[in-house]
C-alpha cells in the first residue's frame, strides 16, 4: 500500500472526500480553477507591488543615506567656513563628509564651448562613480566631467578642456545620476577644491552607511553647528524616502485588497459547488447516517472536501504566481531572482492560507446543513 | 424477556399542511433473535415509519421502544447513532451503495469512522460468504441488482447487528434474484441469530418468514 492510501485510510473523512471531487471532475475543476485565480491575484499583486517598491528604490539609490548641509542665506551666512566643514567632520561618526565650492564659467573644447556649473571638490570619489576612466580617492589634477556635459562637448577620458581659460586633461566622465540627486553631476564638471574662485564652501554633502546614520548625522549636525544660531540648512532625502516607502505600503495593501474579492468570489463557487453536491448526494448522507456515522464524521467529511479544493487551488495559484513573479521581475527589473525574497515568499503564503481559509470557510453551511438534515426525510424516496 | 427490540403502544403523528395525520396508531410488536418477521400492508399503512423507528432513524410521539431490554425511546443523536452503530443493519429497496467506492469499501462504509482494523478482513469474508468473493474491487455500476444486494447484506451486516431492518428488499429484483436473497437471509438469521423485520408486498415472503404482521392505516391487525 502506498502512504497515499495508507493516508487516506487512516483518515476516512480524507477518502471520502477525494473520492467525491473525484465524481465529478468538471466541477470540481472549476471550483480549484476559482481558488487557483485568487490565490493567485493576491500573492502576483503582493509580489507586483514588491517589484514597484524595488524598482523605486532603485531609482532613489542611495539618496536616504545622504545629507546636504548648506549656509543659512536667511542669517546672513554667505557661505560655509574651514570650521564649519571641521564642527561636521567631528558631528558625523560614520560616513564620508564632502565639501562641495561651487561657480558657473565657460568650459570650452576645441571651438565647442558652454556655460557650466563647477564643483570644487576633493574626494568626488565618495558620492561619484565614472562611466569611463577613473574617479581618484583624492582629486588634485585633471577634472571630472558629467555625462551630459560629456555628450554636449564630445569628451572623453584623455582630451583636453579648457574651463575658465585653463586648461585641463579629462580623467574621467561621471556616470548618468538617474533620478533625485543633492549634487547633480550631470551638466556639470568637477575640478580640484582649489581651482574654483573663492574660499569658504557652498555645500557640504555627507554620504553615510544607512539612511539611520544619516538620520543621526543630521540631528547631531543640527546640534553642534546650529548651537548659538541657524547657521546651517541641513536638507535630508530620509523624511522623502521613507514617506514613498509608507506610500508603497499602502499601495501593496490596497493591492492585495483588490485580490482578496477575487478570493471571495472564488469562496462563494466553492459554497455554491459543496452545497449542490450535498444535496446531490442527500440520499448516500442519509445512508451514512442510518448505519452509524456521526454527525461530526459528516461534517469533517464534507470540511475535508472543501480543503481539498482550497490546497489543490492554493498549491497550483502558489506555482503560478511564482511563475509570474518571476516573469515580471524579469521584464521590469531585469532580475528573475528578485523573485525569491523573503516578503514575496510572506505574500504567496499569506495568499494559500486564504485561499484554504475561504474554501473551510465556505465548506461550514455545506456540512452543517448536511449533518443535520435527518436521515429519515434524506432516505425518503 | 428476550426480546431484542420492542414496540408498546407507539404512536407517531405528522403534521403537513396544518393537518395531523397519525401514521401509526397505539402499535405494540417486537421481535427476537433469529426471528424472520414481515411486515405487510397497503401503501401508507405505516410501515415504513413502523421501521424508521425500529431502526431508531426515528422517534415515535408517544410510547416506547426497548432496544435490548433498554429505553432508546429518548437518546440523543449521538446516542442513536451509536446503538444503531452497534446493533442494527439496514437493507434498502434502491441498495443505497455509494457509486464511488468499491464492494469491499461499500462493506466497510458503517467502520470507516472509527478505530477497527479487523473491518477489512470481515468485509472480504462477508463478500466471500454472499457469493461475491470475485468482485471485491468492482465499483456498484459494474454489478447487477442481485449482487448490489448483496453487498448492501454484507454492509448491514458489518457490524454483527443483532436486528436486521429491510425495506423492500426484493422490490428491485426479478423473482429468482429475490429467491436467492430470501435465501441468504434465512442464513444469515439462523447461523447469525440475528432478528430480521422486512417491509414488504412480496407475498413470496411468507414462504421464508416466521410470522406476518399485518399494518392498515397505522394499525396491527
Amino acid at each position: 500500500m502506498n502512504p497515499l492510501e495508507e493516508l487516506l485510510r487512516r483518515v476516512p473523512a480524507l477518502l471520502m472526500a477525494r473520492r467525491n471531487l473525484s465524481r465529478n471532475r468538471i466541477r470540481s475543476g472549476l471550483a480549484i480553477l476559482g481558488i487557483i485565480i485568487g490565490v493567485l491575484a493576491i500573492a502576483s499583486l503582493g509580489m507586483f507591488g514588491t517589484t514597484l517598491r524595488t524598482g523605486a528604490d532603485q531609482q532613489l539609490g542611495d539618496i536616504g543615506n545622504e545629507i546636504s548641509i548648506s549656509p543659512n542665506l536667511q542669517e546672513g551666512v554667505e557661505e560655509l567656513t574651514d570650521r564649519d566643514v571641521d564642527e561636521i567632520r567631528r558631528a558625523v561618526s560614520d560616513g564620508s563628509v564632502v565639501p562641495i565650492r561651487s561657480d558657473s564659467v565657460l568650459v570650452s573644447r576645441g571651438d565647442q564651448q558652454t556655460v557650466t556649473t563647477i564643483y570644487g571638490m576633493e574626494n568626488p570619489g565618495a558620492i561619484y562613480e565614472a562611466s569611463d576612466g577613473r574617479v581618484p580617492d583624492r582629486l588634485r589634477q585633471g577634472a571630472l566631467v558629467g555625462s551630459g556635459t560629456a555628450e554636449l562637448l564630445d569628451i572623453e577620458p584623455g582630451n583636453t578642456i579648457a574651463v575658465d581659460g585653463r586648461t585641463y586633461r579629462v580623467s574621467a566622465v561621471l556616470a548618468e545620476q538617474q533620478g533625485i540627486s543633492l549634487v547633480n553631476p550631470n551638466s556639470a564638471v568637477v575640478l580640484p577644491m582649489e581651482d574654483v574662485n573663492g574660499t569658504g564652501y557652498s555645500q557640504v554633502v555627507v554620504s553615510a552607511e544607512s539612511g539611520q546614520a544619516a538620520n543621526e548625522s543630521a540631528v547631531s549636525i543640527r546640534e553642534e553647528l546650529n548651537e548659538r544660531e541657524e547657521r546651517v540648512t541641513v536638507f535630508e532625502l530620509q523624511s522623502i524616502t521613507s514617506g514613498i516607502d509608507q506610500f508603497f505600503g499602502i499601495l501593496n495593501t490596497f493591492l492585495i485588497g483588490i485580490g482578496s474579492i477575487s478570493l471571495v468570489v472564488a469562496g462563494v463557487s466553492i459554497l455554491n459547488v459543496m452545497l449542490m453536491s450535498t444535496i446531490e448526494r442527500r440520499q448516500e448522507i442519509g445512508v451514512l447516517r442510518a448505519v452509524g456515522v456521526q454527525r461530526g464524521d459528516i461534517i469533517r467529511m464534507i470540511l475535508a472536501e472543501a480543503g481539498l479544493l482550497g490546497t489543490a487551488g492554493g498549491v497550483v495559484g502558489a506555482l503560478v504566481a511564482l511563475g509570474a513573479g518571476v516573469a515580471l521581475n524579469s521584464f521590469v527589473l531585469n532580475d528573475p531572482m528578485a523573485t525569491f525574497q523573503p516578503i514575496n515568499f510572506f505574500y504567496v503564503v499569506l495568499a494559500v492560507g486564504f485561499g484554504i481559509g475561504t474554501s473551510i470557510l465556505s465548506g461550514l453551511y455545506p456540512a452543517w446543513k448536511a449533518a443535520n438534515e435527518r436521515p429519515v426525510e434524506a432516505l425518503r424516496n | 424477556m428476550s426480546h431484542i427490540i420492542e414496540l408498546q403502544n407507539v404512536w407517531k403523528r405528522y403534521e403537513t399542511g396544518g393537518e395531523v395525520v397519525e401514521a401509526l396508531k397505539d402499535v405494540d410488536f417486537h421481535t427476537d433473535p433469529g426471528e424472520f418477521v414481515s411486515v405487510m400492508g397497503p401503501s401508507g399503512s405505516g410501515k415504513s415509519t413502523m421501521l424508521n423507528v425500529l431502526g431508531l432513524l426515528d422517534t415515535p410521539t408517544e410510547g416506547t421502544v426497548l432496544l435490548d431490554d433498554r429505553d432508546v425511546t429518548d437518546l440523543s443523536d449521538r446516542e442513536m447513532t451509536a446503538r444503531r452503530k452497534e446493533f442494527i443493519g439496514f437493507i434498502f429497496q434502491s441498495f443505497h451503495l455509494i457509486p464511488t467506492l468499491s464492494a469491499l469499501e461499500n462493506v466497510e462504509v458503517p467502520t470507516l469512522f472509527g478505530d477497527d482494523p479487523a473491518a477489512r478482513e470481515r468485509a472480504t469474508t462477508l463478500l466471500e460468504r454472499v457469493g461475491l468473493g470475485d468482485r471485491l474491487d468492482h465499483r456498484p455500476d459494474q454489478l447487477s441488482g442481485g449482487q448490489k444486494q448483496r453487498v448492501a447484506i454484507a454492509r448491514a451486516l458489518i457490524n454483527e447487528p443483532r436486528i436486521l431492518l429491510a425495506d423492500e428488499p426484493t422490490g428491485n429484483l426479478d423473482q429468482e434474484t429475490g429467491r436467492s436473497v430470501l435465501d441468504l437471509f434465512d442464513e444469515i438469521r439462523r447461523e447469525d441469530d440475528v432478528a430480521i423485520v422486512a417491509v414488504t408486498h412480496d407475498p413470496q415472503l411468507s414462504d421464508y418468514t416466521d410470522r406476518t404482521v399485518e399494518l392498515v392505516d397505522g394499525r396491527i391487525q
